[in-house]
Order: structure tokens, then C-alpha cells, then sequence
């Protein structure tokens, strides 16, 4: 009888290609991320300290010569007030949004294939929030009178103005920076635990202090888990109106080409638009420089984040062209002068650069398994987002601010300092990110384990197929 | 400023700009600089869009000498508008109402210089203090006692220069009377050599701003766009045969 | 008066360890005789034990009302004390108010339910603790106190079962 071959059916060997299918004891797997975190070549520190030297230069420095001389050192004027530092705020946060969208939309909706990476998502999300606040702070006139803006009984008889957007924006990334931090502690304790548990030496006095003196006692795994559940839940509204609440700094103003009502959503995608694919830089960058991760980091993670990309890329084409439609039909005088200035206007290039870097090329590359598994691909395509998303806030914040209602006081805005200032924060951000690799435990050994121990390989007549089991 | 219910003011002051008499002289400029303190950026900060003028005087022209068409002088300052978009977006009250004179308050010492209030402002009538600007001797001798003087870092704006406006009020009350139209008068009106600026209590239907503004030639600017400015241009060129 | 030993017993696996709990329920230890100690979370059921009682989401609803009133202090309250008139618009206006309302009901929620778990598991605690380092490796660990003379068949019935080890639990700095 002739033997029917189908090519799709997998053997039970060609599964362990995924890391779900692939298990090692638990002791290994807590043996390779401890000798990944503390093996540390030359090599990282003459990267580390060079970050540091720009830190130092072009973020400290550059922001004391700032407040010292004031705004006039950057390349705000009349009529754009906003320019790079809104930008670059815009672009941490959405950077961020990453980490929660991993570590909680996707647990939520229980993607098995988040599990190895979801903190070094989270630790995104941190240290992106820190580089956002960073530069609202640069932003500031007078950043000394800074807490002005919080919220707490005083002697001048004010509270804050909660009229305004910028207030929102107060709580909410507050908001947003403690429980992405919380979120990120929780799952880390057991890890902190098994870290204390493998160390000796300074590290051990810091992992047994940070550890609480978890063991893992029926009553920690529930309190923990329950913990966990309630935030993955509860953190995706913050997620969602913290970006929000950003794009209402714009879309409440009355300025044409901002006062759009489709700003929320669209700036919530464009965050996962950014977010994701700089998710996907820095897990090649993981992949390739840190031990043993090529076991936890395969190619079917970034041949998921790499469908993430390209579905978050139409839902951005969507509303991007929602937003340009509604403007273009609708005849105002000036967003019609707007419109054309961001297409043929000096900057046009900036513009159609960011169209084809946002949906040309993810629409043209990564609809294919092959350019999606290959980690140096993805990290191009994944550069080229984010640059095209720096371009995306770049347009609608200073360009779109120098067509208004009043053609007199039309001009361009000339960067300043805050060229300086965005490379110091984002050399920040790595630098931070780097040290972080080397005292917190990057994989979530824990999470991996329980993974691995729910995924089995069942047969289905003739087929083998994975099956999940709902261990929780 | 008092502000207590007791002794509160209620009067609303506005301004009637003729644009068929202003010559584009800017004297108003110059007079609303001596008066408020208003620093000087020099030439390079100026042409880069940081002039500080609370108020310019606005025109558009085409073509080339001889064959010139241009628009009428147009004199932009703060609308002190009714439902002012600066206000609710300061984070920290910076830029709120005052119910006294009606008009839009920018306080300096609250100003955190966020320039959310600027970016609203639809008629782009708010200057940043984008440095501390010099003041070489002997210059700040001109200084008027009456003002703040702002630091880097500060917003600020025309206030239809309400410290002549509160020091009026004081006199008149302390006499016993009400100010007379034409009594409280800003800098920019003073210095008008064609009395094209009118300025006084839109309240009064008596004062010569009420009337002036009734007047058909009357409009606002950027009327549609709901934000009740008090200004009233009163429209020029065209049927007035200046420029055709 | 009979003396209390404590013993952790050490598994490898899910089901001996289920077993285990079985067995010891038999010799007639109760319940909150024995403890689990694991490197992964193992569910309850999964062990024959009786459900683990949990603070946290009550805590978390708590968190979330108190949010939700300083919001509404926030949004309202301080308006009414300091009113300061804006753009026309009303002293105490809808849209922002809920706005401030949500975001604080959210932090009080989520700062809760975190505390929650430091509370509920009287974190931190750095006293000497019954542990060992194989946990962290994913083993399960079976922590039972029983009487003096029962002790030697339970420990064989344990290395019946499969326990790789079974010994005296001794509180240790962790």
C-alpha cells in the first residue's frame, strides 16, 4: 500500500525545536540564566562605560547647561513650544508599553511563547519609563518648581489643575511607572530566591534582602499568583490610558492637525508599534551576546513577534490612514495647509520615510517564516519601525506646530541641545539596561518550567500535535 | 488684586483696534515693551521666532514694488478671551480667569513653564522667556516699578496692562468714584498717535469702546472657533481705498 | 506529652508527592500538619490539599474604593476649596473627572493588591526558616510535623513512595 507522506506532520523530535517541548531539569535551566547574568567579558565593559561617558556628557551635562542657560539652548520657538523633548517622551512611553503588553495582554490571553521573555520585556518598560520622565522633566521652563505639579496639601492654597491634560498625564504615568515596577518585582521573587539560593558573596546579601524570604510555601505561590493574575488584568486599562491620556495632550489642544478625535487608539498602536519591535531589537541583542540564551530565545520568538509586527503594522496603516482620510476630506483651511506641508513641505521626505519603513517594508518582509526567524532581518526591520515611529511623533509635534491659525507666525523648528539630550537618553537606557542584565535574572526560570511541565505532545490519529494543559 | 466677594470688581474691560487708521507705526509696540519690562532677544533670537512682544503688528503683502498688495496693519495682542483654551491646560493654574476684570491672568511665580498654554493658544499671542535676557546699563534704569520682571523659564502675555488698570481702580475708589471711560488707559492706547486703539469697560454701553464695537465694520478674530475674545478689529483697506 | 518532630521529605515529581500527602493524611496527620514548599507553583487540587485561603483580592477591592474616593477628592473636593475659574469651563467638569478617578482607582487597586502579598506572606522576613536550596531547583519539598514514634514509619513509607530524601527540618538563615 502506498505510504501517504505528508510534510506538515511533525515527528515528536521536530518539536523540540520550541523551548516549550525542549525541557531541561530545572536546575540546569536555573544554572544557565545564574551564569549568564554573572559571566561578564571586557568587551561589555568598555561598551558600558562608553554609554556611561555619553550619559555623563550628553545627558547630565548637556541637561545642566540647559537649566542653566534655559530654553532658549534648544530649538523650541514660537510657534513650535513642543519639539524633541515631547517627542522623545512620546517614544519612551511607547516604548514601554511594550513590557506590559508581553508580560500582560499576552498572559492574559495565555501565548505560551511569552514565557521566556517577558521580564526582559518588563525591565524595558522601567527603564523606557525613566528616559520618558526624563525628558518631560527636560521639557520644563523652570524643572526645580517641578512638584508644583503634584497633588498634596500645601501652604499656597493650590492644588493641581486637573482640567488639564498634562495633570492626567502626572497620575497617570506615575501610575503606570509604580505598577509596571510592582508588576515586574512580583514574578521576579521566586527568581530572586533561586539567585540567593546560587550566590555568595555581595550578591547574596543583596538577592536574600530582595528575595523577602520567599520559599515558596503553598500560602507565597497563592498570594503571589492571585497578585499576578490581578494585575495582568488590571495593568492593561492603565496601559491603555496611559498612552491615551499622552495623545490627549495633543488631540485637546485646538491646533489643526491635533485637535483629532482618533488620537487615542491611534497613539495606544503606535506604542505596540514601536514597542514590539524594539521588544524584538533587544532580544537579538540578548540572543547574541548573553550566554546560554539561545536556549531560552529561539527563532519561533521572533517568528511570533515578528506576526505581532506585521499585524500591529496594519492596525497602525488603519488608523494612520483613519486620521489622514477624515482631515483630507473635511476642508478646513488650515489642516489642508498642514496636510500638504507634511507631504511636500520641507520635511516631506520625513514623511513618506516613515510611511515606508511603518508599512511598506514590514508588509513587504514579514509575511515570510523564513526573513521573520532570522534575528539580524528582524532587527533591521524592527530599527527601521522605530525609527519610522521617532519620524510619526517627530511630524506631529513640531512640524504639525508650525502650521496654525495664524500664517504670520509660521516657522521652523530648528533642533537644539535636545539632539544631545535624546542620545543621552537613550545611551541611558542601554546602560541601564546592561547593569540590569547583570544582577537580575533575565529569564523567568519559573514561568519556563511551568510551561514546559503543561505542554505534552499528543497524537491525534496519525498526527502528533502539542497540547497545553491549564495547570493554573 | 482683590478678589474677596466683598470688594469684587465686577467690570469687563475690552478693546476696539480700527485697522482702517493704524499705520503700522508700532508705536503701540515699543510703548507695551517700555511699560511691561519686556526683554530684549537681539537679532538672532528674534529672527528664530522668540521675539517677546505682547503685541505685533501683523501684514501680508504680494508682488513687488510698485505693484504691492497688501493687507491692512493688523495689531495682534492677547484676546483675553472668555473661554480662553490657555486656561484649562496649565497644569498648575498659571493661567486662569479673573473675575474682577474679566480677563486672562498669567501668574509668574506659578509658571512651571510647561508652554502647554502657549501651544493653545490659537492666536499665538503668548512669549516664553527662552532666556534670561541682559539688560545692558543703562537700561535698566527704564525699568517700570509697577511690573514684575520675569525670569528665563517664565510665560507671559498682554494683560491689558492691568496694573494701570488695578492703580486706576484704587484712585477712583479711594475718591469715592468710579473710573471715568478713557481714565484707565493700557500703554498701547496711549502711544496710538491715530487713536486706534480703544480701550475701556465693555460693560459701560456708555464708554466709547462699548460703541465702537457695535460698530458694522466690527469682527473678532477667529470668531468660529468659540473663543469670546473681547478684542474687536474693526475691519479696514479694501472699500476704504487704500491699496485697492 | 508527645514531641513534635519536623521533617521535609524531597520529591522530585508531582505524583509522588501527591501520593506522599495521601499517605500522610492516613497516619493520621492533619492538615495543617504539612506544608509544601515548591520551585514551581503546584496547585492544590493537584496535591489533594485543601484550598488556600488568600487576603489579596479583598485587599485589592479595598485599595481600589480608597483610590477611588482620593480621586474623587482629587477631582472634586479640591475645587470646591480652592475654585479657580478656567476656560469657561464648569469648576468641577465631567470628562476630567474621570479621568483622575479611573487613574487612581487603578493605583490604589494595584499599590493594594502588591502590598497584599507582602502582607498576606509576611514579607519581608528574614528570620531563620525551614528550606532547602533543591527547592529553588524545582524539586518539591514536603514539610510534616508528627509525633515522635511515628517518626521511622513514616519516613520509610515516604522512601517507599519515592522521596529522594527525607530528613530533619532544620531552620536555617535562608
Amino acid at each position: 500500500m502506498p505510504e501517504m507522506v505528508n510534510s506538515k506532520i511533525k515527528t515528536p523530535d521536530e518539536f523540540s525545536e520550541h523551548l516549550m517541548f525542549d525541557p531541561l531539569p530545572r536546575g540546569v535551566m536555573n544554572d544557565m540564566v545564574m551564569e549568564s547574568m554573572q559571566t561578564t567579558s571586557w568587551k561589555f565593559w568598555v561598551v558600558a562605560g562608553f554609554l556611561g561617558i555619553i550619559v555623563l556628557v550628553c545627558l547630565f551635562g548637556a541637561w545642566g547647561y540647559l537649566i542653566n542657560e534655559g530654553m532658549g539652548v534648544a530649538g523650541v520657538n514660537r510657534p513650535a513650544y513642543w519639539g524633541i523633548f515631547l517627542v522623545n517622551t512620546v517614544f519612551w512611553i511607547g516604548i514601554s508599553h511594550a513590557g506590559t503588553f508581553v508580560s500582560a495582554l499576552l498572559r492574559v490571553f495565555k501565548a505560551e511563547f511569552r514565557r521566556p521573555f517577558t521580564r526582559a520585556a518588563e525591565l524595558m518598560t522601567t527603564f523606557g519609563l525613566v528616559q520618558a520622565g526624563l525628558s518631560i522633566f527636560m521639557h520644563m521652563g523652570r524643572v526645580w518648581l517641578f512638584y508644583f505639579l503634584a497633588p498634596y496639601p500645601n501652604a499656597r492654597g493650590l492644588w493641581p489643575n486637573f482640567h488639564s491634560p498634562l495633570s492626567w498625564d502626572f497620575l497617570a504615568i506615575n501610575t503606570y511607572l509604580l505598577a509596571s515596577t510592582m508588576y515586574l518585582f512580583l514574578p521576579l521573587i521566586p527568581d530572586l530566591a533561586m539567585a540567593r539560593d546560587r550566590s555568595k558573596g555581595w550578591r547574596k546579601i543583596l538577592y536574600r534582602t530582595l528575595a523577602l524570604g520567599f520559599r515558596g510555601t503553598e500560602g507565597e505561590w497563592t498570594h503571589l499568583r492571585t497578585a499576578m493574575n490581578i494585575f495582568a488584568f488590571a495593568i492593561l486599562p492603565v496601559m491603555f490610558s496611559v498612552h491615551t491620556i499622552v495623545s490627549w495632550d495633543f488631540a485637546a489642544a485646538m491646533r489643526p492637525g491635533w485637535s483629532s478625535t482618533i488620537f487615542g487608539p491611534y497613539f495606544v498602536v503606535g506604542a505596540l508599534q514601536s514597542g514590539i519591535a524594539a521588544v524584538a531589537m533587544v532580544l537579538v541583542v540578548v540572543r547574541a551576546t548573553m550566554k546560554n540564551m539561545k536556549y531560552f530565545i529561539r527563532p519561533e520568538v521572533f517568528d511570533s513577534m515578528g506576526k505581532l509586527m506585521l499585524i500591529i503594522s496594519m492596525s497602525w496603516a488603519y488608523f494612520f490612514f483613519n486620521d489622514y482620510l477624515v482631515q483630507w476630506y473635511n476642508g478646513d483651511k488650515f489642516t489642508d495647509i498642514l496636510l500638504h506641508f507634511h507631504e511636500s513641505g520641507p520635511l516631506g521626505w520625513m514623511w513618506f520615510m516613515m510611511l515606508i519603513f511603518n508599512v511598506v517594508i514590514p508588509w513587504a518582509l514579514l509575511w515570510n517564516k523564513k526573513i521573520r526567524r532570522n534575528p539580524t532581518i528582524l532587527f533591521t526591520i524592527g530599527l527601521l519601525i522605530n525609527v519610522a515611529m521617532y519620524i510619526e511623533r517627530y511630524v506631529i509635534v513640531p512640524i504639525s506646530l508650525t502650521i496654525n491659525r495664524m500664517p504670520f507666525t509660521w516657522r521652523m523648528y530648528k533642533p537644539g541641545v535636545e539632539v544631545w539630550l535624546s542620545l543621552g537618553t537613550l545611551a541611558f537606557f542601554i546602560l541601564l539596561y546592561m547593569l540590569a542584565s547583570r544582577i537580575v535574572p533575565l529569564v523567568p526560570v519559573w514561568e519556563v518550567q511551568e510551561g514546559q511541565m503543561a505542554h505534552s505532545l499528543r497524537k491525534v490519529g496519525k498526527a502528533t500535535v502539542p497540547a497545553v494543559s491549564e495547570l493554573e | 488684586m482683590d478678589n474677596t466677594s466683598e470688594n469684587k470688581v465686577e467690570h469687563k474691560w475690552g478693546m476696539v483696534i480700527d485697522q482702517d487708521i493704524c499705520t503700522g507705526c508700532q508705536a503701540c509696540v515699543v510703548a507695551c515693551a517700555m511699560e511691561n519690562n519686556i526683554s530684549f532677544v537681539g537679532e538672532e533670537d528674534a529672527g528664530y521666532g522668540r521675539g517677546m512682544q505682547w503685541i505685533r503688528v501683523e501684514r501680508f503683502w504680494e508682488g513687488e514694488y510698485p505693484e504691492v498688495k497688501s493687507t491692512p496693519f493688523q495689531p495682534v495682542l492677547c484676546q483675553q478671551c472668555g473661554k480662553a483654551p490657555c486656561e484649562p491646560v496649565c497644569p498648575v493654574f498659571a493661567s486662569v480667569h479673573s473675575e474682577g476684570q474679566q480677563i486672562n491672568m498669567q501668574i509668574y511665580n506659578r509658571c512651571v513653564g510647561t508652554r502647554y498654554c502657549a501651544n493653545n493658544c490659537p492666536y499665538q499671542v503668548r512669549e516664553f522667556n527662552w532666556r534670561d535676557y541682559e539688560r545692558p546699563t543703562p537700561l535698566e534704569n527704564q525699568l517700570n516699578p509697577n511690573v514684575t520682571v520675569r525670569r528665563k523659564g517664565i510665560m507671559e502675555k498682554c494683560n491689558f496692562c492691568v496694573q494701570r488698570i488695578i492703580s486706576g481702580e484704587d484712585l477712583a475708589k479711594s475718591e469715592g468714584r468710579i473710573p471715568e471711560d478713557g481714565e484707565i488707559v493700557t500703554a498701547c492706547m496711549q502711544a496710538c498717535p491715530t487713536d486706534a486703539i480703544v480701550f475701556g469697560r465693555l460693560d459701560d454701553p456708555e464708554s466709547s469702546v462699548s460703541k465702537l464695537a457695535k460698530n458694522g465694520r466690527g469682527v473678532k478674530l477667529l470668531e468660529d472657533l468659540g473663543t469670546e475674545p473681547v478684542v474687536t478689529y474693526l475691519k479696514g483697506g479694501s472699500s476704504y481705498a487704500r491699496n485697492g | 506529652m508527645e514531641e513534635m518532630k519536623t521533617l521535609l521529605a524531597l520529591f522530585e515529581d508531582i505524583d509522588p508527592a501527591a501520593d506522599a500527602v495521601e499517605k500522610l493524611r492516613n497516619m493520621g496527620l492533619s492538615d495543617d500538619q504539612i506544608n509544601i514548599v515548591s520551585g514551581i507553583p503546584v496547585t492544590e487540587p493537584m496535591l489533594g490539599r485543601p484550598h488556600q485561603w488568600t487576603n489579596v483580592p479583598r485587599l485589592a477591592l479595598g485599595g481600589a474604593l480608597a483610590g477611588f474616593l482620593i480621586g474623587l477628592f482629587l477631582a472634586i473636593v479640591t475645587p470646591l476649596s480652592y475654585p479657580i475659574y478656567v476656560g469657561g469651563q464648569p469648576l468641577i467638569p465631567v470628562p476630567p473627572s474621570i479621568v483622575v478617578v479611573f487613574e487612581m482607582t487603578m493605583l490604589g487597586m494595584l499599590i493594594s493588591t502588591f502590598l497584599g502579598v507582602f502582607l498576606d506572606s509576611q514579607f519581608p522576613s528574614y528570620k531563620p526558616k525551614e528550606y532547602v536550596p533543591e527547592i529553588s531547583d524545582g524539586k518539591i519539598a514536603v514539610f510534616f510535623s508528627c509525633p515522635q514514634e511515628k517518626e521511622k514509619s513514616i519516613i520509610s513509607a515516604l522512601k517507599f513512595i519515592g522521596a529522594k530524601s527525607v530528613e530533619p527540618a532544620e531552620a536555617q538563615q535562608l
